[in-house]
């Protein structure tokens, strides 16, 4: 059915620096249908968008929208051939009213004015067809995440799209949330329009695409139908490797007598978390469950000293330590990955190498300098013992792909060879690859004595790794229960039930 | 072969590559109208070396200095608008020291009322306060680095008067005379201060991490902070430090004119200093910085306003002509030029 098809994109080649990111790749997208692409990080998928949307020039091969050759320059003249995007980390301006937001850059205007009262009532109508009863007039920065992912699709619709692509839209929304870009994707579908769906959550992939194509390290792995293939060939497929071998992670030990590393009393800071207190043992793995605002962060951010603490005790190995400044953790040899690598974690411009080195040099103070030697010695020893997918050491951090710039935090923080490790959602965003890797990492650290506390909104990774979980809601430590025999649907429970959650806990005491 | 290309575009990507060429082209502009341009000879009476590149070096001396601090405040993601005003305290305030008492010192004279060391230490010791002032309005005060160093900008001249009562004292202290005016063998002292003034903060940012520490503030404040590093100590010891070198270049101005001149001391220092990081290639937007590319383009900078001097175009064209060289260089210095640059060269050396 040729006739059919909306965009084609023939042998496709990318050359950078040094590297082939795409090598003859082929790809083609039907009216009609939501097309996943996939791959792990650094496999080419983004590099293929890049080209599709005029940001990156190819250097080979022929992109043919409706038949005809096309060959955009900029994403304004891709938005123009009708390819819309919206992109994982939200392009609009929180300041800016929704309404403003969707109709940026092509207000319609009347008597040499701009037209708010069409711009006003075209966004409600744009934002009842989504389901969203949100008033219009508000900044966008009054609304969530999820929300602000809505409007940017809205926008991208908006500009009469054929193909609508979509990188990693539901990386920040809950179920709910997905449900509802669920439907409007199916909507949009239905319309006629062709959908690209970047994602890494594969029960995503099966819910709602029609065809996938496979991309690893800038080769063309295949394109199927959705029947084609089940979960387990598509990941052996997207990492070319065994996925047993993968998912063959084993929960630490702890020791009978192991010493408590970490114990916070009480802790809390008033209107962001109320009284906890958790104790973490030596080699132990503590998971942190809880929905997206359930003080989870917070209360890492306390034992980091990111956030200062109001009241209460923390102790380390025993003795009363003052966690104020993230400093102060630092050097009690606490580590902290934060959840926002983007702002939080990678420093764009340095590269690897200065990356890696910064926590411990930061320890050290900057008069007492890591020679250049050792520096080079850190970095190199990180990037073949994590696997960073890299050159070299001194490539920007900001040029890798996700995947890899979570190694590298991690990497930071391993190099402070610390006892308390904590890692907020380190396996948000990236492939399964690497995730598992990273469990990997976290689960050998135990093993080497190290105390692990893991946040993570992904239920099976938190029991797989975890040996006690701690459950939190509405700010709160709600129970605590056994790693080794709990159930997706216990912890689940726990989170849905204030009065399960008391049950949970006498239990677990 | 391959290899060589590879190193080729690293040049042609380099931003202070095209300062460096710049400033050659400008010299050379000289070189063909007047070949004397780079004579250099030294003066029998003095055994100074005398010339126009000799003149240069000289009197770019503070914008150097300055603009070594301002380079760490703009790869901090700040500015420090305050230097050319602290230029004039420092100036200010040493010639106060010198002729507190102007009734009884009435004539100026090869004296100093104050030890000459108070009338050096003192007005940098208060620069250094000003530049702390700015530091903690910054990072504890959580302002602008503009509006807080605005205050100082604007301010600080008034302060300077103040320390005066308005009046321009006029010194012929001898000792004082060398700072701007002396020589080292055959050197002119700013250039050796200059010197010693790049030297010891290359090696202060280098040769520690602080250098580092300042990038990854500059790059992302919050994802320093949860390294470990105290930003707010990196951005103090930044504003202190380009306190104390306007300070520095405060002093070598009044001492080339042996006077205060709160009016006119440090006018558009500020500005040219930004200019000269700017064009040595650090971004505005904070991050990696180059303290060679800012002396080249202190250098540039001072290289125009001599060629202007020097060929005799008229006063009220100099300010139009400096604007025109500086806006090629920064365009030739701009990422889409670069990048094109580049990638000739990458297709000349795959083709070859």
């Amino acid at each position: 059915m040729p006739e059919n098809i909306i965009l084609e994109m023939k042998e496709i080649e990318i050359k950078f620096p040094g590297v082939k990111a795409l090598d003859k790749v082929d790809f083609t997208l039907r009216k009609g249908e939501v097309h996943s692409l996939l791959g792990e990080n650094g496999a080419g998928k983004s590099t293929l968008i890049k080209c599709l949307t005029g940001v990156n020039r190819k250097d080979g091969g022929k992109i043919l929208l409706n038949g005809q050759e096309i060959n955009p320059t900029s994403p304004q003249q891709a938005v123009d051939l009708g390819i819309s995007t919206v992109f994982q980390e939200i392009n609009l301006c929180p300041n800016l009213t929704v309404a403003e937001n969707i109709f940026i850059g092509r207000q319609p205007m009347k008597r040499g004015g701009i037209d708010w009262k069409t711009i006003n009532k075209r966004a409600n109508e744009l934002m009842e067809r989504f389901h969203l009863d949100i008033d219009v007039t508000r900044p966008l920065s009054f609304y969530s995440t999820a929300v602000q992912q809505m409007v940017s699709i809205a926008r991208a619709v908006d500009i009469q799209a054929k193909i609508l692509i979509l990188d990693e839209p539901t990386s920040s929304l809950d179920d709910n949330e997905v449900r509802l870009l669920f439907e409007v994707m199916r909507q949009l579908k239905a319309e006629g329009m062709g959908i690209i769906f970047i994602t890494h959550f594969l029960d995503q992939v099966y819910e709602i695409s029609d065809r996938m194509t496979i991309l690893r390290n800038g080769h063309l792995i295949g394109s199927y139908e959705i029947g084609q293939l089940n979960k387990v060939q598509l990941v052996t497929e997207m990492i070319g490797k065994d996925i047993d071998v993968i998912f063959n992670l084993k929960r630490a030990d702890v020791k009978e007598d192991a010493a408590y590393m970490l114990e916070a009393e009480h802790i809390g800071v008033p209107g962001k978390v109320k009284d906890i207190s958790v104790t973490l043992k030596e080699g132990e793995l503590l998971g942190f469950a809880g929905l997206l605002g359930s003080g989870r962060t917070e209360t890492a951010e306390m034992l980091f000293g990111a956030e200062k603490t109001a009241q209460g005790k923390i102790r380390k190995k025993g003795s009363d330590i003052s966690l104020k400044t993230p400093h102060e953790a630092i050097m009690n040899r606490i580590a902290f990955c934060p959840e926002d690598r983007k702002t939080d974690g990678i420093i764009g411009d340095l590269s690897i190498r200065e990356n890696i080195m910064l926590a411990v040099q930061a320890r050290r103070g900057f008069m007492h300098p890591m020679s250049r030697a050792e520096q080079d010695k850190l970095a190199d020893y990180y990037i073949k013992a994590l696997g960073i997918a890299t050159p070299d050491a001194e490539k920007k951090i900001g040029e890798l792909s996700g995947g890899n710039q979570q190694k590298v935090i991690l990497a930071r923080w391993m190099a402070t060879e610390p006892d308390v490790l904590i890692l907020d959602e380190p396996t948000r965003g990236i492939d399964v690859g690497a995730k598992a890797e990273i469990q990997r990492l976290m689960l050998e650290r135990c093993r080497d004595g190290v105390s692990v506390i893991f946040i993570s909104s992904e239920l099976d990774e938190i029991i797989r790794c975890s040996n006690r979980i701690v459950v939190m809601r509405d700010r709160q430590k709600v129970a605590e229960v056994d790693g080794a025999t709990c159930t997706q649907q216990d912890i689940l429970n726990i989170i849905a039930e204030g009065s399960a959650a008391e049950n949970g806990k006498e239990a677990s005491v | 072969m391959k290899k060589k290309a590879i190193d080729f575009s690293v040049i042609t990507r380099s931003k202070i590559t095209w300062a460096v060429v710049a400033e050659i082209l400008i010299l050379l502009v000289c070189f063909i109208i007047r070949p004397d341009f780079f004579s250099i000879s030294i003066q029998p009476s003095t055994g100074v070396l005398y010339g126009s590149l000799i003149d240069i070096l000289n009197r770019s001396a503070e914008i150097t200095i300055i603009a070594m601090g301002m380079t760490l405040a703009i790869a901090l993601g700040g500015t420090d608008l305050s230097v050319g005003a602290l230029v004039a305290v420092s100036g200010a305030m040493a010639l106060k020291l010198m002729r507190w008492d102007v009734l009884e010192y009435s004539t100026p004279g090869d004296y100093t009322v104050y030890p000459f060391w108070m009338a050096i230490l003192l007005p940098l010791l208060t620069c250094m306060l000003m530049g702390l002032f700015n530091g903690i309005l910054i990072s504890k005060g959580g302002m602008q680095p503009f509006i807080a160093t605005l205050i100082l900008m604007v301010s600080g001249r008034g302060i300077a008067q103040i320390l005066t009562n308005g009046k321009q004292f006029t010194t012929m202290y001898s000792p004082f005379r060398v700072i701007g005016q002396g020589h080292l063998g055959p050197i002119p002292m700013p250039i050796i201060i200059m010197t010693v003034v790049c030297i010891a903060m290359a090696v202060f940012v280098r040769k520690t991490a602080f250098g580092t520490f300042v990038e990854s503030v500059g790059v992302n404040k919050s994802a320093s902070r949860l390294s470990g590093i105290s930003s707010d100590t990196v951005i103090i010891i930044v504003y202190t430090l380009t306190g104390l070198l306007a300070g520095i270049a405060g002093l070598i101005y009044s001492s080339r004119i042996m006077s205060n001149d709160s009016n006119n001391a440090g006018i558009n220092y500020e500005m040219d200093a930004i200019l000269a990081v700017v064009i040595g290639g650090t971004a505005m937007t904070g991050g990696k910085f180059s303290l060679i590319g800012t002396i080249i383009g202190s250098i540039i900078i001072r290289t125009i306003v001599t060629f202007v001097y020097y060929f005799g175009i008229v006063a009220e064209a100099t300010m139009a002509f400096k604007a025109l060289i500086i806006a090629v260089v920064i365009i030739l210095q701009s990422e889409p030029v670069r990048e094109y640059f580049a990638r000739r060269s990458e297709k000349r050396a795959l083709q070859g």
